[in-house]
């Protein structure tokens, strides 16, 4: 489902910041992506929705290369992912069932299955009594339950998180991330960026991705998590228990 | 099209305070160029019916012979920016003599002999009727053997030069001015729609709408408050332009034909406005 093909990619006057990078994702997967900040983590993800083309390799997601896809093709990409960033990115002048209507309406969806589909989503996010809010009404952990209805209306197969929880408290970062798992038991694939190794506690059945300054150093269950010998730096940001 | 159009309004009674701001800065602007041009109309008006009076009056001897005089008739229409050569026999010019006295006329009627002279009247045509050209006629027309006086309102000629020129640089400066103000709100506008712009334009390209579908709504929004800008000048413009004509009968008023432009002139500048605020954010993926 998703491909990394020997993958490199940097900016402008930044230099190269992932280098090398080979994975694949399966359907239905649940996959944590760590590393400490500056990592590469939300370039990861930037190429996963084609914000970013790799320099070298191939990013394959769904039936879209990055090798083949059109620019005016993404869009049609991104109806099929969803994605949510630590900021939540609503829109301050909308409510809740608003916002999350809104990216069906850009989507081109009917308003009349809009308004089916709108609220049965916010009800499965535990948002029903919230719909007429406004984000500054909401408390942040609202806030982004909004953003995650919003990212699943189109009905992804993957959610892409980054950093969800970095504007959160613990306890409610804790319960994003059940919903997060919750939403994966129902088959949509979920990729979570985080530089909080708190979260993985408890989970360590599920996959890791570790980044440590632009490799992909560890891809395997969270319980067996080992910095390889010849790497340097955050190795102890990388323990966890 | 009718929901990105719903979509557009609903957007733009959202983002109010950018939106007024948008709409304020494109009215406020073609509000004071339509004034502008409404002060010049008038002042045009004001320079052509002063011009209107500019004539040369070629006074002839009582001897004067007339096969000259129709020579020199056809002699002076061929020169340069006249008009007509009219002749006055003395009759005729006595009688336009009464009529400018007006009621005064009644001092003339006893007369015995008349005492005005055959003439010629010569008109310029629109743009001769300046110092440079009137006075070229008079002097050719003084050549003549048979010609007493000439008299073209010399000092009048001048203050038409003068006052044409004051229009001429007063307006050059002040169209300047107002055209540099407008572009400078117009330009505060834009920064402020392409600031304000840029997460939603984030939002909706991450939930996958089409660089079109954004274009689009951003164009109906630009084209919704370029009209309302627009028709708002307009409007102000119109009351002005009446307020003036119940005050002062001989104003010209602003044409309709202008009404029209000014609101597609604030279509197009919400147009270009939006056009030019997107740019920045589509240009990538
Ligand atoms: N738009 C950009 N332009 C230049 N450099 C960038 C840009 N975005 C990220 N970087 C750099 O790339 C590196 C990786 O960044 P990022 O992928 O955001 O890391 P992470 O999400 O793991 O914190 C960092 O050194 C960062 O400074
Ligand atoms: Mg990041």
């Amino acid at each position: 489902m998703i491909f990394f093909k020997d993958v490199s990619v940097g900016y402008p006057r930044r230099g190269t910041v992932l280098e090398g990078i080979n994975l694949h994702i399966g359907k239905g997967e649940f996959v944590f992506l760590t590393g400490p900040s500056g990592s590469g983590k939300s370039t990861l993800l930037k190429l996963l929705y084609h914000e970013l083309r790799p320099s070298s390799g191939e990013v394959i997601i769904a039936n879209f290369s990055s090798r083949r896809v059109k620019k005016r093709k993404v869009p049609y990409l991104r109806r099929k992912l969803g994605i949510v960033f630590q900021d939540f990115g609503l829109l301050e002048n909308r409510t809740a069932a608003e916002n999350v209507g809104y990216a069906l309406e850009v989507t081109g969806v009917p308003r009349s299955e809009i308004r089916t589909r709108v609220p049965r989503i916010l009800n499965t996010l535990g948002l029903s009594n919230k719909a007429r809010s406004y984000p500054q009404q909401l408390s942040g952990g609202e806030q982004q339950r909004v953003a995650i209805a919003r990212a699943l209306a189109s009905e992804p197969f993957v959610l892409i998180a980054d950093e969800p929880t970095g504007n959160l408290d613990p306890e409610i970062s804790q319960e994003i991330m059940r919903i997060l798992l919750e939403i994966n038991t129902l088959g949509t694939a979920i990729i979570v960026a985080t530089h909080d190794y708190s979260l993985l506690k408890g989970r360590e059945k599920y996959r890791r991705l570790h980044l440590s300054d632009g490799m992909l150093v560890y891809d395997g269950p969270v319980e067996g998590f080992r910095m390889p010998d010849n790497s340097t730096g955050a190795q102890a940001a990388g323990e966890i228990t | 099209m009718l929901r990105v159009f719903k979509e557009a309004l609903l957007g733009f009674s959202r983002a109010k305070t950018m939106s007024l701001f948008a709409v304020v800065a494109t009215g406020f602007s073609l509000f004071t160029l339509g004034l502008f041009v409404l002060v010049l109309l008038n002042m045009n008006t004001l320079i052509r019916r002063l011009e209107d009076k500019v004539e040369v009056m070629v006074y002839l001897k009582d001897n004067a012979d007339m096969a000259s005089v129709g020579m020199a008739i056809e002699d002076l229409g061929r020169l340069e920016g006249v008009d007509q050569v009219r002749y006055l026999s003395k009759d005729e010019a006595l009688e336009r003599f009464r009529a400018d006295l007006g009621p005064d006329s009644d001092l003339l009627q006893d007369l015995e002999t008349n005492p005005v002279p055959a003439s010629l009247s010569i008109t310029m045509k629109p743009g001769f009727r300046d110092t440079l050209h009137v006075r070229q006629v008079a002097t050719a027309a003084g050549d003549l053997s048979f010609v007493e006086e000439v008299d073209y309102g010399r000092e009048w000629i001048r203050r038409i030069d003068i006052f044409k020129h004051l229009v001429g640089v007063l307006g050059a400066g002040t169209g300047a001015v107002l055209s540099l103000v407008a572009i400078i709100l117009i330009s505060s506008a834009i920064k402020i729609a392409i600031f304000s712009r840029s997460k939603e334009i984030f939002i909706m390209k991450i939930v996958g709408a089409t660089n079109g579908y954004i274009r689009r709504s951003f164009l109906i929004e630009g084209f919704l408050k370029g009209a309302l800008g627009g028709s708002a000048a307009a409007a102000m413009i119109y009351g002005v332009s009446e307020a003036f004509a119940k005050h002062y009968v001989q104003i010209t008023r602003f044409p309709e034909d202008y009404y029209l432009l000014t609101v597609l002139a604030g279509i197009l500048m919400g147009l270009v406005g939006s056009w030019i605020s997107l740019g920045r954010h589509l240009r990538r993926v």
